[in-house]
């Protein structure tokens, strides 16, 4: 067995040690600078930085709108005037022809039963549905929507848009 | 007996907990934020015999990006106000459109439905677009006409 381990000859303290503390006498930290060779980090302006990171992330990124979900394949269209989501609603999705009724793919010949079982479901008479399609699709294929949402009795349509501020 | 009166604050726990405040933040953070523009779809039931209709824009949207405009149901303009804003070559001319709109707004300030009847092959990115600026214009009955 080692009698003598090179651990036990270095140093067992840590260079944070002598920076983990903020203290107001001018001489403890004297001497530990002068005890220790290592460079010690400065903590106090590392929490300055973090500081400044979480305020940032909380306003910046933070709302009370609803989130949905958004598809990284659709490039949704720019607008001003669109305004913020406040309710949670139904998705139908538009993507390459297809269509996608809160995530489950829907042919063109049931798109009208499933708006109108849909709103059934939703047990409201004025419901809205959110549709997000890509922007380089042609009207065509937002049609057979159209149409399906009159047949099922459903008036209001929102157009997903990425805000332009 | 001196009494020690100077005291030390130990910042690492504060370190820590901002980090872990840093990586929720980042990790429930909503980056891309949506908006929508509404859209209010007549359905068949809701013509009323003898009931007046407001005065309406009907846009048609050529695939080239040319635009028909006429209007409905106006009684205080004489005249057909009916007009074509011919493409710009790469789409819709967004500055005729806008000055067309500004001069129709002047004479019916009423004006507040507008029918957007695009082509098949329209481009619905230029769709919205229209919807945003007539929004913008204080158009805000806008409805989206199925393919004829």
């Amino acid at each position: 067995m080692l009698k003598s381990s090179v651990l036990k000859n270095s140093s067992q303290k840590s260079p944070l040690s002598a920076m983990q503390t903020i203290g107001s006498i001018g001489k403890t930290s004297e001497k530990r600078q002068s005890s220790s060779l290592a460079v010690a980090l400065p903590l106090t302006s590392l929490i300055d930085a973090f500081s400044i990171i979480v305020i940032y992330l909380l306003i910046g990124t933070q709302s009370a709108t609803v989130e949905p979900k958004i598809s990284g394949q659709l490039q949704l269209p720019v607008a001003e005037a669109g305004q913020q989501l406040t309710d949670e609603m139904p998705i139908v999705r538009i993507e390459k022809g297809v269509y996608f009724v809160d995530d489950e793919a829907v042919s063109v010949a049931q798109l009208g039963n499933k708006l109108a079982s849909l709103k059934q479901k939703l047990q409201k008479d004025d419901i809205q549905i959110m549709i997000q399609a890509d922007q380089k699709m042609n009207y065509a294929d937002l049609d057979p929507l159209l149409r399906a949402g009159s047949a099922a009795g459903i008036q209001k349509l929102k157009f997903a848009v990425i805000p332009n501020k | 007996m001196k009494k020690e009166l100077n005291f030390e604050i130990n910042i690492l726990p504060i370190l820590d907990i901002l980090s872990v405040l840093i990586c929720f933040l980042l990790l429930t953070a909503v980056w891309v934020q949506i908006g929508t523009l509404d859209t209010r779809q007549a359905l068949g039931d809701n013509s009323v015999n003898g009931a007046v209709n407001p005065p309406s824009l009907w846009i048609g949207v050529a695939t080239n990006g040319t635009l028909k405009i006429s209007l409905r149901d106006v009684k205080s303009v004489s005249g057909s106000q009916d007009a074509i804003v011919n493409s710009s070559g790469s789409g819709i001319d967004w500055k005729a459109f806008n000055q067309k709109i500004d001069s129709l707004h002047l004479q019916i300030p009423e004006l507040k439905t507008v029918v957007i009847s695009p082509e098949a092959k329209a481009n619905y990115g230029d769709v919205i677009r229209l919807m945003d600026q007539l929004k913008q214009k204080q158009l805000t009955d806008i409805g989206l006409s199925p393919l004829g």
